[in-house]
This record gives C-alpha cells, sequence and structure tokens, in this order.
C-alpha cells in the first residue's frame, strides 16, 4: 500500500477503533444499573460486542504499523492521553439517563450499520472481513435499539420527553460521525471506504423515518459544530482517568 | 402457567398423608415440580433460599460491575463483562425458579430493596483493587461452585434445572480469577502483593459464605429431609478449603489464618476459629458495603420505573393481542 | 400499575434442526418482541440455538402426573361443531427429564386440549403436560440462527480457554519438589 494511503487508512481505523472502545466502556457503566434485570443482561451484550468491534479495528491497525497484536492494542488504549484519541464526540458524552443512551445507541448504530454496509465492499480485504463479521452483531444491535426508541418515543409523556430531550443533544453530535478525516479522499478514491456523504444520507433516510415514527421531532439543524476528531470533550478525559486507572498506577506490567 | 389449585387437590387426602407420600417421593429421588403437592414449610424454604440466591447474583453484579471500567487490558475487560453479564443471567434463572412457586418478581425485588430480603454476605464487602476482582472470581465463584453442584440434586424440579444449567457457565468464572491471580502472584512483586492484599480480606468472608456451623444452622434438618440441601455448611466448607489452600500456596501466597494447619489423618487441612460475631453484625445490615450496595440497586430501581411504564404504556396502545 | 415487573414469558429453546423445542426458563417483557430479543441475551449466550419461541406464562395450562392421579381426566369429548384452535403440547418424560414439544391437539378450549394430550401423549413415564394455543406463540425466524450462532465467537466464555488447571499444577509439582529438598 502506498505510504499516503498506509497513513490515512491507519488513521480511520483507529478513529473507529476509538469510536467502539468508547462507547463499549460507556455501556458498561450500566452494568448493575439498568432499568430492568433483562435490559442489565442486554445491555451488557451489546457493551460485549462494542469492545469486541474495537479489538478487531485495533489488530487491523496494529498489523499495519507492524506491530504484535498480543500487546500493541493495550498500549494503545491504556498509553494515549485523551489528545490522541480520535472518537468521535457521540461516544464520549456521560451515559445521562435511559433514554440518552438508548437514543445515542441507536444513531451510531444505525451510523454503522450504513458504514458497514459500505464497507464489506471495501478493496482492502482485511476490512471486508472484519466489516462482514461486525455486521452480524450491528443487525441484532440495531433491531434492539429500535424497537427501544420506538417504545420509549411513544410510550408516556414522560419517556416521550426524556427522549426528546436526548436527541436534540444527541443530533448535533451525531452528525460528526459523517465527517471526513482530512486524509479521507485518497480511501475514498481506492474503493477502501465508503464515501461518507452516501453513508450519510442511507443513515438520514432511515433515521429521519424511525425517530418521526417514533413521535419525536428532529432538530433542524444540518451541519455539525464539532469538526475535528483531534478535539475531545473534557468528559474523554475523565473516561479515560477511570479505563487507565490500574495501568497508570502501575505501568509497563502484564495483567 | 396456572394448574389445578392445591385446595382441589386437598379434599381427597388428609395432611399427615400427604405429607407422608411427599416425603416418600422425596426419598425415591424423584423431582417436585410445580403443580405437585407440597408442604407448605417445603415451598416456604424453597422461596427464600431460591431468592437470597437470585438477590445474591444481582448484587453480586456490583463490585465487578463497577471494576469494568479499570479492567487494565482489553481481553481483561471483555471477560468481566461477559462474566457480570452471566451472573446477570443467573439470576434471571434463579427468579424463575422462585417464580415457578408462586412468588412474583416484584414482590422479591421489593423485599430486597426494602432490607427485608438476605442475600449473600460476601457482596457486602468492597472490591479494593483489582487484585480483588481474581480473588473474588477464584474463591467466591469457587464457593459458589461448590454449593451449586450440591444444589444441581435438589429436589425441586426448576431449582435443580436452574442449578444445572448455571453450573455448566459458572466454571469459567473461577478460570477466568485464577488467571488474574495466576499472572499477578508470578508478576511484579507490587502485583504480587496485590493479590496477597486481597486474599487477605477476602479469605474469611469467603468462608462464611457457607454459612453459619451445622450446630448454628436452624434450617438445615429440614432442607436436608427435603433433600434441598444434600451437604451440610461445614462439609461444604471443608472441601473448599482443602481445594483452595495447596493452589494457593502453590502460587507462593500465605492464606490469611495462622492457626490454619494440615491433618496428616484426616486429610483436611483444618481452619482456626471464624468470627461469627462479624458475619452476624454484616448479615444484619452493619457491613461496609449493605448500605452502598442497596442503595445502588434502589437508585436503578426507582430511576427505571419511568421505562418499565412506557414499556407497559406502549404494548396497551400499540401490540396487537394473540 | 402494581406490577412493573412485566408479564412474564415462558421460553421454549431448540439447539439443533430436528430437535423438538426445550423449556429453557422465562425471561420478562412487555410483548412478544421484546420478549424473543430478551430471550436470545439470556439463553443464547452460548452455542448451540437455531430457534427460540416465547408464550405467555399465562398462557400455558399445566398439569402433573400427581395431579392426574388425584383429579383423572374427564372423558374425552364428543368431536363437537364449533371454534378449534390448535394447541402445542409439551411433556416432561422421567425424573432428569425438561418439559419438550411432543406434538399438537385441536380443541376449543385449554381444558379440553389437556384432555387430548392426556390421551395422545401418553408416555409412561410422562410427569407433567402442557397445553397452550400456537396462536399465542411468537417465533423466531431464519434470519435469526445467524445471530444465534455469534454465540460461538465468544470463546472467552468457554472454560477450556484457561490454562489454569494445567498451570497450577505444574506450580504445584515444583513447590512440592523443592519442599522435598
Amino acid at each position: 500500500m502506498h505510504a499516503d494511503l498506509k497513513a490515512a487508512m491507519v488513521a480511520k481505523l483507529l478513529a473507529m477503533a476509538d469510536d467502539e472502545l468508547v462507547l463499549g466502556h460507556r455501556d458498561s457503566e450500566w452494568c448493575g444499573h439498568a432499568p430492568i434485570l433483562e435490559e442489565d443482561i442486554a445491555f451488557a451484550n451489546i457493551a460485549l460486542d462494542e469492545i469486541g468491534h474495537a479489538i478487531l479495528w485495533y489488530n487491523l491497525y496494529t498489523d499495519l504499523v507492524g506491530e504484535n497484536r498480543e500487546t500493541f492494542p493495550d498500549k494503545l488504549v491504556y498509553e494515549r492521553p485523551a489528545s490522541a484519541y480520535r472518537s468521535a464526540r457521540i461516544v464520549e458524552l456521560p451515559k445521562g439517563d435511559w433514554a440518552f443512551s438508548m437514543t445515542r445507541q441507536y444513531l451510531f448504530d444505525a451510523y454503522e450499520m450504513a458504514m458497514l454496509d459500505g464497507l464489506v465492499a471495501s478493496q482492502y480485504p482485511p476490512l471486508a472481513e472484519a466489516a462482514a463479521k461486525i455486521r452480524k452483531e450491528e443487525i441484532y444491535h440495531l433491531r434492539h435499539t429500535r424497537a427501544w426508541v420506538r417504545r420509549l418515543g411513544l410510550g408516556t409523556d414522560e419517556s416521550h420527553q426524556r427522549m426528546q430531550a436526548a436527541l436534540d443533544t444527541l443530533w448535533p453530535a451525531a452528525l460528526q460521525l459523517f465527517e471526513p478525516a482530512d486524509s479521507e479522499a485518497g480511501l475514498i478514491a481506492a474503493g477502501y471506504v465508503p464515501d461518507p456523504a452516501g453513508v450519510r444520507r442511507a443513515w438520514e433516510g432511515q433515521v429521519r423515518e424511525w425517530l418521526t415514527g417514533s413521535g419525536l421531532a428532529l432538530p433542524p439543524l444540518s451541519d455539525t459544530p464539532y469538526n475535528s476528531r483531534d478535539q475531545h470533550t473534557e468528559h474523554l478525559a475523565a473516561l479515560l482517568d477511570d479505563l487507565q486507572q490500574v495501568t497508570r498506577q502501575y505501568p509497563g506490567l502484564t495483567w | 402457567m396456572y394448574g389445578a389449585t392445591v385446595d382441589s387437590i386437598a379434599d381427597s387426602m388428609d395432611d399427615a398423608g400427604k405429607l407422608a407420600e411427599f416425603e416418600a417421593r422425596i426419598a425415591r429421588g424423584e423431582k417436585i415440580e410445580p403443580g405437585d403437592w407440597m408442604p407448605e414449610e417445603y415451598r416456604r424454604q424453597l422461596i427464600r433460599m431460591i431468592s437470597q440466591h437470585a438477590h445474591s447474583e444481582i448484587v453480586g453484579m456490583l463490585p465487578e460491575g463497577t471494576y469494568i471500567p479499570h479492567a487494565p487490558s482489553l481481553r481483561r475487560k471483555l471477560i468481566l463483562l461477559a462474566k457480570v453479564q452471566d451472573e446477570g443471567g443467573h439470576g434471571q434463572y434463579l427468579y424463575h425458579a422462585a417464580e415457578t412457586l408462586g412468588a412474583t418478581r416484584e414482590e422479591m425485588i421489593d423485599a430486597l430493596l426494602a432490607g427485608k430480603a438476605k442475600y449473600s454476605n460476601v457482596f457486602n464487602y468492597p472490591a479494593l483493587s483489582w487484585a480483588d476482582i481474581g480473588i473474588i472470581g477464584w474463591l467466591v465463584d469457587g464457593a459458589a461452585i461448590l454449593n451449586q453442584t450440591m444444589l444441581a440434586k435438589c429436589s425441586y424440579g426448576p431449582y435443580s434445572r436452574a442449578m444445572i444449567r448455571i453450573c455448566a457457565e459458572e466454571s469459567f468464572h473461577m478460570r477466568q480469577g485464577q488467571d488474574i491471580i495466576i499472572t499477578l502472584a508470578t508478576g511484579a512483586p507490587e502485583q504480587k502483593a496485590m493479590a496477597q492484599d486481597a486474599l487477605n480480606r477476602w479469605w474469611w468472608p469467603t468462608l462464611m459464605m457457607f454459612g453459619p456451623p451445622d450446630t448454628d444452622s436452624p434450617n438445615s434438618a429440614a432442607l436436608i429431609r427435603w433433600r434441598i440441601k444434600t451437604k451440610t455448611n461445614d462439609e461444604l466448607r471443608q472441601a473448599f478449603v482443602n481445594q483452595m489452600v495447596p493452589e494457593l500456596q502453590a502460587l507462593g501466597l500465605t492464606i490469611p489464618d495462622p492457626h490454619l494447619r494440615y491433618d496428616e489423618e484426616s486429610g483436611n487441612w483444618i481452619s482456626g476459629p471464624i468470627d461469627w460475631d462479624e458475619f452476624w453484625r454484616v448479615i444484619n445490615g452493619d457491613g461496609p458495603m449493605n448500605r452502598k450496595r442497596l442503595g445502588a440497586r434502589r437508585k436503578a430501581h426507582e430511576d427505571g420505573r419511568w421505562v418499565r411504564e412506557a414499556l407497559i404504556a406502549y404494548a396497551e396502545k400499540h401490540v396487537a393481542d394473540g | 400499575m402494581t406490577d412493573t415487573q412485566w408479564p412474564r414469558w415462558v421460553v421454549l429453546h431448540q439447539e439443533t434442526e430436528g430437535d423438538p423445542h426445550r423449556y429453557a426458563g422465562s425471561v420478562h417483557a412487555p410483548d412478544a418482541e421484546i420478549a424473543l430479543q430478551n430471550a436470545r441475551d439470556v439463553f443464547v449466550r452460548r452455542p448451540r440455538c437455531v430457534s427460540l419461541w416465547v408464550v405467555q406464562a399465562d398462557r400455558i395450562l399445566a398439569r402433573t402426573a400427581e395431579e392426574f392421579a388425584l383429579t383423572p381426566p374427564l372423558p374425552l369429548p364428543q368431536r363437537e361443531e364449533g371454534k378449534k384452535e390448535s394447541y402445542y403440547v409439551f411433556q416432561k418424560v422421567g425424573q432428569k427429564g425438561v418439559h419438550q414439544h411432543v406434538g399438537e391437539v385441536e380443541a376449543a378450549s385449554a381444558e379440553e386440549a389437556m384432555q387430548w394430550a392426556w390421551d395422545s401423549f401418553n408416555h409412561k413415564n410422562a410427569l407433567v403436560w402442557w397445553v397452550f394455543p400456537i396462536g399465542e406463540v411468537a417465533k423466531s425466524g431464519p434470519e435469526d440462527v445467524e445471530v444465534y450462532r455469534i454465540a460461538e465467537t465468544k470463546r472467552f466464555r468457554d472454560q477450556g480457554e484457561y490454562h489454569t488447571v494445567a498451570t497450577l499444577r505444574k506450580l504445584r509439582e515444583r513447590k512440592e519438589r523443592n519442599n522435598a529438598r
């Protein structure tokens, strides 16, 4: 692979992996605190899958930079400061209430499905393979979160209000998911990743219809206030304080 | 599900006769299923035991759940998540078994949150380090496996089947705990020290998991006669100590029991005296984490009320019947 | 709103093609779609599964062999005109058995279905009979088979992935050798 293309691919993989990791971490915060036992189990399952996806993307990153899969992904996760993470804002936001987490998960799952539909056709075979694996699990996530979004949107006045408040906060953040990185043009031209504009169209088509059908009003915003994935909310630093707590206290050891 | 009520069958036999036939069924090794006649005491004891067991699984999700964000590697994070998810599932299986006896999940959970129902005391202790997670997996789940393997033979069908399912899933819980501790005990000095410190704090609470000594267990006789339990608290505790001591010592860890000694004749590791005052203090609500554990569950329950109600409202409005 | 733990749904699990569905346990859910999703999360964390059925617990009429012995079933009704529904029949056979799908009967009511079940499925070691209307059952679809297979990829749930038994044995042997010196 040409050096420029490789650098772009590596950046893209890191962003995708960081998204999954941070989201999985947020999902796992519900363990033992969900509204009903069945959702403790279900949301833990979603968290588990997301972290598994993160590992798949970190592994591809590791292969491209010529490092060891046994040790390098952990280095990436446990030794980088917030400024070196490339996750989007939406996954960093604190878990909020159940409406917030469910809406966030839905918007992200729908984005991921639209991305994966493109990635399974990637001209870079490892990416296409990983995407096919992940897609099987995402089908299930999307089914789960769609069913919940609809029920909470249409359930009671209280659930509706909470869902609307969640959507109002999350929609601008969700739009950042479709912002291409500076280096992405080469990847798109090479057929390695789908064009984010197309992904966004597919995503919006689906979520607008579903959210409206769930009784929710879509904010008029069509652009995200967040551009670069180099910049993060203050929540990411706090999240990494948690995530890296043990490894910061005892650096360089095997666990 | 619904079936003939106990009352409608009651007419045909007298109480002593029914009890004799019930105990004969138990003695023959038969399984009692929902709908079969059972003495009220059998039903009551089972609901108490099974719901306590279910509550323990649910509360047990908390010490480990709080450590998922701090798990120090991706693999450990995945494994711990899977374990905590299993515990939720096990609570699920157990509440179901109690529900077949006529208890409702709402009642059982209300009793837990009101502080009226008990759960395993061991979860009233805090998880203070990563090593605690390994020790909890190895010791606490190791103890649970011994208990559950015994309960898999119990006379009540739904509880026995729940135990079989749980035993199959629990073995990885213990193994991942061992794996964590082996890594720590054979790692850097500060990691080994972490493991030793965790063992110091969890050894005695785990021994107490098996319940008071046989001489102090008022429920035991009935539970054994009706084959709800087939081994006594002390028997299980001894099996646990015999299993754990050599393996922990092989890792260079010290059991925090200055009186521990090996008895050549019986082949048993004999423990020093257990502080039962502490056990009763903690189980009656005065442990380091009792308020926090129940507080967390109460908050989840209350915060989640609007969610549960919303889904019922949706089902009533939007889901066609039949 | 008295009980917000949601209604209880019994979960029936089919391990492989050709197997009967068997009783796995139950989940709480507000409706059938959520019940099927919950059933997968609770009961398909490990292989193997190709199909899940869920039915509300209060739709199942249950009888045990002991109940039949005390209150024998009424004689079979005449095959009358009238609206018949199809009912699944599940049965537990043998002390260590698990309730499993044995067949179907047609009846105008659950009580009548139970009478037909008692007559048609009278294995000598049958201990429990269940009947419930087929129309009340929500089922997973063929597209779910792939979803259920995901459990096979989560190898970390398999105790065989952790080689602690061998490691501890080696350490114990080494310790015993050292002690012997």
